[in-house]
Order: structure tokens, then C-alpha cells, then sequence
């Protein structure tokens, strides 16, 4: 009898399993994990096949965007503000980098959690800032009647002494320069199309050109898709036939942005789930990039550390879950100096989770609230 | 009824479980009571992200003091990879009711030349076996040196689980595994999965082998494949 028992045990485990080793081995070629055996998604190569080509459509709308500089620069980065309801920090986020000044925005993914009425609501606040960032820094050209007629207005932007119609301005990944990766939870549920409509790529790089007294260098930005806990084939490859030194330029600082941790602040925080030799890879590179500052986000928490010559920054998140009540260094807000020396320090968000009421005033789905 | 009950809760249970296994048919088995000697070969070929097709070696040595402590060593030899380690590992056995329970602690090194990154592992588990399964429980302390600077890991859980079609004394077996470690790694929360088996030849000759998934990323990282390798050897005991 108990024979009979420690077989049926053995059996039934066996087929489970078994199972689960076929649905792997022949329904998925790159989803192996027990969660992406039954949920269907897309690849990081597929991510990155989809970025290459969108990428190559815009870069020269971001080229445009980005002005020459003589003097220092600012940027603001966040991570996982995980937005469901309300993208409040979000929006105060945009805010502080208008107030300040800051040329333009990272971060670090986990944008929202993948569901339509929160892209909604955070493609919302995105737009809101653009209005506000574009009356800000553009100056609208009167037509010939001296009107200015909102579907075929221009706009000059003195920075860059270019001119846009906003058409053409929205042609950047979302209008406002806000830079994003993609995180594990944008691609669930197959997020990634949400995501994609609006920020287009989850794996580009842009430069910033600083005009010397008798040369010029560039500061490289450098975003790579690690939503899956590796870089996968594809944008490796890219890595490795020269994607980041394609137009030879004289780089100054490199800065890097991707989703998921090297470092683990502490045992409360998840590990690094990148393989190890991909572990030992990405440090390589990062060094090989001569990279000035890596940030890093994915395990909420707080760490800073120097390897390999690489100053490496995990930030803690930003979402209303995790600080109800805000807190002092959940942004970080970098100053390039003009000798290239790179200033970190830490920015606060304070603002608290609005009511179902307000946010419906103010244009934004909060049914569930 | 009952059945289906049992299949859903195991079928969750193998999901989810935070156990692990270690590798039977390489080497680590209890003590026949004749044999002190177990010696082991075997090939490994694959392919991965970053290194692409991969070849190499492993070879173990295991001595039995008794039925209760053995030790074993090892050394792996990954020509493509150039990947390049060895390990020590001292094991203390005892039967507990109806399960045998494995206390065992390994120190284990890589070299890894692509990157001249050296990684130092030290490894504490224990293991739960019976006739046709076996799960492990443990924490890993890894740390690696590169370009001067050195890191080590918070304390990292070792998990895994491994069932048999047949039972251990059985002339063959096939069964699954899933677990957060290999032979010569020991990853975070990269859940392997794969199949492996074993045939005796003789009494003191085995065939052995393991297909091995190897993911990155975990769980809501709707894991992407990093690795898939093979591996068969030979082992072989005496007195």
C-alpha cells in the first residue's frame, strides 16, 4: 500500500511537471518561467527588434531637441512609480524639473502597472506637462494675421533656435523629454503595447553636444531594455557591433539606464536576477563605456556604491505604495558642471494620493476609487 | 476527485515551492556499504546569451569515510565559455524515520577569463530525500572580484526539487528537476528546470546525463531563456 502511495506521489508530480517542461520546450522558445509559461509575452528581443526600428525614425527629432551647451546641465531621475489611479508623482516629478530648469528626464521603469486606464492617466499627466513645458520654453510664431491657430501653429524653441509645428513636436517619444526604460511590470499583460504607443523604444541612446572653448565633446545617454532579467541576444548583439559608438564621437560622460539591479541594497531586497556571466558582462561593459554614473532601479531601495570605476546609484521608487507620505531622495537630480564633473543629490516628492473626486475633476479615470 | 485535488496541489506545489535538489546522478548518492570510491566524467555542450555555443568538461571525486561522511571534489572546464573552477564539498548523512537527510557545505570557485572576474561561493544545505523525490533548502554567500574591486551578495535562499520516475536502487531512472543552482554555479532567484536520468552499465559503471533550461530574470520578469545545455558522463565506483 505505501508502495502504491509513494508512486502516485511520484506520478502525479512527474506529470505536473512534465507538463510544464512540455509547455516550455514546445509552446514558447524564450518564455521559461512558470509565469511566462502561462501568460504570453513579448521577448526582450522582440522589444528591442520594435525599438531599432522606431529608434531610427525619431533620433534626429531628438538630435534637434537637444541644444549645444557651454554651460552646466541638470537632469531628474526617478524609478518604479508603479502609477495605477493617480500619477501624482509623476506629475510632481514634471514639475519639479520645470521649476529647476532641468534639461530633460529618466526613468528607471515600472512606469505604471499594466493596465489601460492607468496608461491612460499617465499619458494624461505626460500631456498636461507637455502644455506646460512647451509654454514654458517655446514661443509661439503669430501667422501672417497675427493669430495664433492651435492646428497649424509653430513653434521656435530659442534654445535650439529650431522651429516646430506641434505636430512634429510630438514625434518625440512622448513631447515632453522624458526618457524612459521599460520595467518587468510594463510588460506584463502584455503591457508592452501600451507602453510602446507611447514612448516607442525601450532600447536607444541619444548625445548631448558641449561646445569647448576650442573643441567639442559629448555626454552619452545610454537606456537599455532589462525588463526580463537580461539583455537577450538581439541587444547584445547591437552592444557588441558598435551600437554606442556608431558616430565616433568624443564622449565626455556616459550615463546608463536600465531597470533592473546589479547590486542588492540588502538581504530585504530582491537579488540580481541576471544570470552571472551576464552579471560579470554588464559590469565589463559598463567599464569599458568608461560609464560616469549607472542607474539602476527594480528593488525600491536605496543604494550607492563605486565598482570598476562605475558609480553605481539603485533607486528607491516613487509610487504612493511604498511612501504614502513621500519622502526626501526619492528623485536623484544630476548637474553636469561645466569641467564635466557630475553632482548628485537627492530630490524630494511629498505629494499625497488625490481623492476619487479630484481626480475625476481634473480629467482622470478613478472609478475603482 | 482526490486525484485531481492531488495534482493540483502538487502541480502548485512544484511551481512555487522554494526547495531544491542536488545532483544524484553525478556522483551524490549514500554509501552502498562496499564501494568508498566514485569517480565521475562528463561533456557539456549549449548555448547561451553571451557566450554563444559552449563546450566543456567536468570531473568529480567522491570518498566515503562511512555511511554517515563523505567528501567530495570537483573541477569544471568550460573551454568556450572560459569559464574555469573547482570545488570542495563535505557531506554528513543520517536517516531520519523514513527520509534520509543531507547536511552538507561547499566552498566553490570560478574563474571566469572572458570578464577576469573570480567568484568565491560558499554554500550551506540541507537535503531531504526519499525514494522517489528529494528537496534541498540552503543559503549561498557569493562574492566576485573584477577590475580591482570586490562585491559580496546579502545571503542568497538555495532551493530546488527533483522527482523520479523510478525508484533510487532502481537500475535506471529519469526524473525533473527545478532548482536555483547547477554543479558549478549558484544563481539568485534563476529557477532552472530540466530533465536528467541514469543507466547502470555494471554494478560499478553508470551512465549519466541532464538537460538543463537555465532562465534569466524570474518570476514577474516573465523569465527569457539565457541558457540550454546537455550534459552525459560516466561514472564509476570502487572499493
Amino acid at each position: 500500500m505505501e508502495i502504491t502511495m509513494k508512486k502516485s506521489i511520484a506520478y502525479t508530480i512527474m506529470a505536473a511537471m512534465a507538463l510544464v517542461a512540455a509547455n516550455i520546450s514546445f509552446t514558447s522558445c524564450e518564455k521559461v518561467s512558470p509565469q511566462g509559461v502561462l501568460i504570453g509575452n513579448t521577448s526582450v528581443d522582440d522589444r528591442v527588434m520594435q525599438s531599432l526600428v522606431n529608434f531610427s525614425s525619431i533620433e534626429v527629432a531628438w538630435d534637434k531637441y537637444l541644444p549645444d551647451t557651454t554651460q552646466e546641465y541638470s537632469f531628474l531621475v526617478g524609478s518604479d512609480s508603479h502609477i495605477t489611479i493617480d500619477p501624482g508623482r509623476l506629475e510632481e516629478m514634471l514639475e519639479i524639473g520645470m521649476e529647476h530648469g532641468d534639461l530633460f528626464y529618466c526613468h528607471l521603469g515600472d512606469l505604471a502597472d499594466t493596465k489601460v486606464e492607468y496608461y491612460n492617466n499617465t499619458e494624461k499627466a505626460i500631456r498636461n506637462a507637455t502644455e506646460k513645458w512647451m509654454n514654458k520654453y517655446l514661443e509661439p510664431v503669430l501667422a501672417d494675421d497675427g493669430e495664433v491657430y492651435a492646428d497649424t501653429a509653430l513653434y521656435y524653441d530659442p534654445r535650439t533656435q529650431n522651429i516646430y509645428t506641434k505636430n512634429k513636436y510630438n514625434i518625440f517619444p512622448n513631447s515632453i523629454p522624458f526618457y524612459p526604460v521599460v520595467g518587468n511590470h510594463d510588460i506584463t499583460h502584455n503591457g508592452w503595447a501600451l507602453f510602446s504607443r507611447i514612448f516607442k523604444t525601450s532600447f536607444y541612446e541619444f548625445t548631448i553636444r558641449i561646445v569647448c572653448e576650442n573643441d567639442t565633446a559629448y555626454d552619452r545617454f545610454i537606456f537599455l531594455d532589462s525588463a526580463n532579467g537580461t539583455l537577450g541576444n538581439y541587444q547584445i548583439d547591437e552592444i557588441e557591433n558598435g551600437f554606442f559608438q556608431r558616430d565616433k564621437k568624443e564622449i565626455r560622460n556616459t550615463f546608463t539606464f536600465t531597470h533592473t539591479n546589479i547590486f542588492r541594497p540588502s538581504m530585504n531586497e530582491f537579488a540580481s536576477t541576471y544570470c552571472r556571466e551576464e552579471l560579470y558582462y554588464i559590469l565589463d561593459k559598463l567599464a569599458d563605456w568608461n560609464t560616469t554614473i549607472a542607474f539602476w532601479g527594480h528593488v525600491h531601495a536605496w543604494d550607492e556604491r563605486w565598482f570598476g570605476g562605475v558609480h553605481h546609484i539603485t533607486m528607491p521608487s516613487m509610487n504612493f505604495v511604498d511612501h504614502p507620505n513621500g519622502g526626501d531622495n526619492l528623485l536623484v537630480r544630476v548637474t553636469v558642471k561645466k569641467n564635466g564633473d557630475a553632482i548628485v543629490e537627492p530630490v524630494g516628492l511629498h505629494c499625497k494620493q488625490r481623492s476619487k473626486e479630484e481626480l475625476e475633476s481634473q480629467g482622470y479615470w478613478a472609478e475603482k476609487l | 476527485m482526490y486525484i485531481l485535488k492531488r495534482i493540483i496541489l502538487l502541480f502548485t506545489f512544484s511551481l512555487t515551492m522554494c526547495t531544491a535538489v542536488a545532483q544524484y546522478y553525478s556522483g551524490e548518492h549514500t554509501f552502498d556499504g562496499e564501494n568508498k570510491n566514485e569517480a565521475s566524467v562528463s561533456l557539456t555542450t549549449g548555448k547561451n546569451i553571451i557566450t554563444g555555443p559552449c563546450v566543456g568538461n567536468t570531473l568529480h571525486y567522491k570518498h566515503y569515510f562511512n555511511d554517515h561522511w563523505s567528501i567530495d571534489g570537483g573541477t569544471n572546464l568550460q573551454y568556450t565559455k572560459q569559464l574555469y573552477g573547482f570545488k570542495a564539498k563535505g557531506e554528513y548523512h543520517i536517516k531520519v524515520k523514513s527520509f534520509h537527510m543531507f547536511a552538507s557545505g561547499e566552498y566553490l570557485f570560478n574563474h571566469y577569463h572572458r570578464f577576469n572576474t573570480n567568484e568565491n561561493v560558499a554554500n550551506m544545505s540541507v537535503r531531504f530525500e526519499r525514494g522517489y523525490w528529494d528537496i534541498t533548502l540552503g543559503g549561498s554567500l557569493i562574492n566576485y572580484s573584477m577590475m580591482g574591486d570586490h562585491y559580496t551578495e546579502p545571503l542568497t535562499l538555495t532551493f530546488g526539487a527533483h522527482a523520479s520516475l523510478r525508484p533510487r536502487t532502481h537500475r535506471w531512472n529519469v526524473g525533473l528537476l527545478f532548482r536555483n543552482y547547477d554543479d558549478f554555479y549558484y544563481e539568485n532567484w534563476n529557477i532552472n528546470w530540466g530533465l536528467d536520468f541514469y543507466y547502470t552499465i555494471k554494478p560499478s559503471w553508470k551512465l549519466f546525463g541532464e538537460f538543463n533550461i537555465r532562465p534569466a530574470g524570474s518570476m514577474s520578469q516573465l523569465a527569457s531563456k539565457y541558457e540550454t545545455t546537455g550534459k552525459v558522463g560516466l561514472i564509476y565506483r570502487w572499493k
